[in-house]
């Protein structure tokens, strides 16, 4: 694919010279050196970097959101989990392409393509995750078991999970390990739960409820539900910009051509950073042994993405559908708080449901599981936030590279928990109210954007034989049309967001 | 010392399990209840996953099962889990009830126990294999076992490794000749397939070779 005597023209993502070094050229910025690809892992692998995704993904949307509609609209809705998650399962997939690929992140392929895309991303992130309100859920459900003030739970979590990221030696390894022990937690004790409280009947309607496809109640198409169903749809899996930080993980645990990226370590380790290569790399794709571990890449990925993260996030998703079914059997009341909204109080009542039905212990239990669920996503939230505006701060702006990677994300890391601190003290949450929505409307829409910005990435960026597929690019595309329609939908129909 | 040293190696399984159980014990001491009532529930469930978690292990260990297979452990917890949680019942009932019962519909409770328990088999492979293996390295250094088992892993790992590039070449020497309008060579039955149990011929032999 590269030929020093046939250079063609620039920009046009076709390969070409520098010198005498073998280039492929992509957008306007630095071209990438080729270097061999390495080896894929056999499949055995249980693990990897969709550990982050699935901590990531599986929150509220799949222990609160789903099951919620379950109670109001019957299983039946669950076709439409399905379809959110299978389409997130292949966004997943188009993003390691990228990534594994030139060992850069999807934000520099963004840059690559048009450099205000990927500022749009950088402002996006500090808007919308800036705000410590998702740190709320798991400390109050800890201080239902505790009774420790919420307040004081999260602000000690967000100085230990600053303390812990800082002491790390390579963060990647460090966060990988403890969330890998977390989420095997979180499943085998959701699948106990289960066991306890639950019923043949639940389990066959929430599973028979996700293939009802076209299932639509007239109550959907009302201002009260349809956003709150667009959002639910939108936060099925991974949302707002989550899947794009998965590319900065992948990068870090070495999958493909991220093997010659160095890796971030803490503060304290900070000083034995390699050096960072300006720009990410290529491989020989006219070469047939690199295409053959390109395939080999592309199987590690797809297991990961179908076996672990689609695996995973529906499971739980299932037990706690089958434990707000229970608990709405139990206790009429909780069917009631569920539909009402009100988050706390719904909980507090299928808490209260479990403890009724099985045993006090059960009660605690659940909200251990809620608290689990918050400590995964902070965990993963403030590591991906960082790491992600490190990589464009890096990257893209001019004299950053003066400190290293490894310094500018615990600026940000630091930044984002003194941050927290202070309006977890003095402020709202969530963010001003009087900008919620627009946060809201912000986190679909970047969902909207990545899908863009994915077939424009993976389709210009790339050399030809590792583009994508017809068939995934219709995905994507249509994943585009599906989050950016209903979001416009839901906007100009009902005049809510989400 | 032998029994020892073979207990040893099924503490992943073992620990797994245990957590996994008293898991609900735990929380409720942490939170007040009364103690008797959370050591009943939590060891009622915790010891007999424990019990079973090291029986898998065991298994694992003497090459009764596949290497990080998800099917195995599925087929496993299909049978283990739904006995745990039917022995949960009794004893609870037992202890808590001063008399044992089975629960209402014990068949339907045993068939809905068996389809949770490919949620819980999940959990627990993820978990064992995250730790089982860096385990038995650890331990590997006193336990000869231990490092033959972990050995095992190493080559298991090598072993679908190659017999998957042995396919892939070979189904490209079949295409190529197709191409060329000749019959291809039958390759030999079994030619592509790693050995039934892997490792298991290989696993003596290797541990005599360095710890990797």
């Amino acid at each position: 694919m590269v030929d020093s005597h046939n250079p063609p023209a620039v920009g046009s993502g076709e390969a070409t010279v520098a010198g005498e070094e073998r280039v492929w050229r992509a957008g306007g910025l630095e071209p990438m050196p080729i270097r061999p690809l390495p080896d894929a892992p056999p499949s055995i692998h249980l693990l990897g970097p969709t550990v982050f995704l699935v901590a990531l993904g599986v929150g509220m949307g799949e222990s609160y959101m789903w099951p919620r509609l379950v109670l109001v609209f019957g299983p039946e809705i669950r076709w439409l989990f399905l379809i959110g998650v299978t389409l997130q399962a292949v966004v997943m997939l188009e993003m390691a392409r990228y990534a594994m690929a030139t060992g850069e992140s999807i934000f520099s392929g963004a840059a690559r393509v048009f450099k205000p895309l990927m500022w749009f991303f950088f402002v996006t992130a500090i808007l919308v995750y800036i705000w410590p309100g998702h740190l709320s859920a798991g400390a109050a459900a800890f201080e239902e078991i505790t009774g420790i003030p919420w307040v004081v739970t999260a602000c000690v979590a967000l100085v230990l999970v600053g303390i812990l990221f800082s002491l790390a030696s390579v963060i990647y390894n460090l966060l990988e390990n403890v969330l890998a022990i977390l989420i095997g937690t979180l499943v085998i004790g959701t699948a106990i739960i289960a066991s306890i409280v639950g019923s043949w009947g639940d389990l066959g309607s929430t599973l028979g409820g996700m293939f009802a496809f076209g299932y639509m109640p007239s109550e959907m198409f009302t201002e009260a539900w349809f956003p709150v169903i667009v959002g639910s749809i939108a936060f099925a899996g991974p949302s707002g910009m989550q899947q794009m930080w998965y590319t900065l993980h992948l990068r870090d645990s070495g999958a493909g051509m991220g093997a010659h990226v160095p890796k971030i370590r803490g503060l304290r380790a900070a000083k034995d950073e390699e050096e960072m290569p300006a720009r990410g790399f290529m491989f020989d794709t006219d070469n047939p042994q690199e295409m053959e571990k390109w395939r080999g890449w592309r199987k590690w990925v797809t297991f990961d993405a179908f076996l672990l993260f689609w695996g995973v996030t529906m499971l739980v998703t299932i037990s706690f559908t089958v434990l707000a079914q229970s608990a709405a059997r139990e206790n009429p009341n909780v069917k009631e708080l569920i539909e009402g909204g009100d988050r706390d109080a719904a909980l507090a009542a299928m808490s209260d449901a479990f403890a009724a039905a099985g045993s006090p212990v059960l009660g605690s239990v659940f909200f251990g599981f809620i608290a689990l669920i918050g400590l995964n996503a902070t965990l993963g939230l403030f590591d991906s936030f960082s790491r992600g505006q490190a990589d464009m701060t890096y990257f893209h702006v001019p004299g950053a590279r003066r400190f290293r990677l490894s310094h500018l994300y615990a600026g940000f890391l630091w930044g984002v928990i003194t941050f927290g601190i202070l309006i977890l003290l003095f402020g709202p949450a969530d963010g001003p109210a009087g900008v919620l929505d627009i946060l809201a409307f912000l986190s679909a829409f970047a969902m909207g954007a990545y899908c863009v910005t994915l077939l424009l990435v993976n389709n210009k960026m790339l050399p030809k034989p590792i583009r994508p597929k017809w068939w995934s690019n219709a995905i994507i595309g249509f994943g585009a049309v599906f989050y950016l329609g209903m979001l416009f939908y839901s906007l100009f129909r009902y005049g809510v967001v989400l | 010392m032998r029994l020892y040293r073979l207990a040893e190696l099924t503490l992943p399984g073992l620990a797994v399990g245990f957590i996994a159980g008293v898991l609900a014990g735990g929380l409720a001491g942490f939170v007040g209840q009364p103690v008797g009532w959370a050591l009943v529930t939590g060891l009622a469930l915790g010891i007999p996953l424990a019990l079973l978690g090291a029986g898998y292990t065991m298994l694992l260990v003497q090459n009764k099962v596949r290497l990080g297979g998800f099917a195995p452990a599925a087929l496993y917890w299909l049978i283990a889990f739904p006995a745990a949680r039917l022995l949960h019942e009794v004893l609870t009932s037992w202890i808590l009830g001063g008399s044992p019962s089975l629960p209402p519909d014990p068949l339907g409770f045993l068939a809905y126990q068996g389809i949770v328990s490919a949620g819980f088999s999940i959990g627990f492979l993820w978990l064992h294999e995250r730790v089982a293996p860096q385990y038995w390295q650890r331990i590997s250094g006193r336990n000869p076992r231990a490092r033959e088992v972990y050995l095992r892993y190493a080559e298991h790992a090598r072993i679908l490794f190659e017999a998957k590039e042995r396919r892939k070449a070979m189904r490209d020497q079949v295409r190529a000749a197709r191409r060329r309008g000749g019959r291809p060579e039958t390759p030999a039955r079994g030619a592509d397939r790693p050995p039934a149990r892997p490792g298991k011929a290989t696993a003596v032999k290797k541990a005599a070779s360095p710890t990797p």
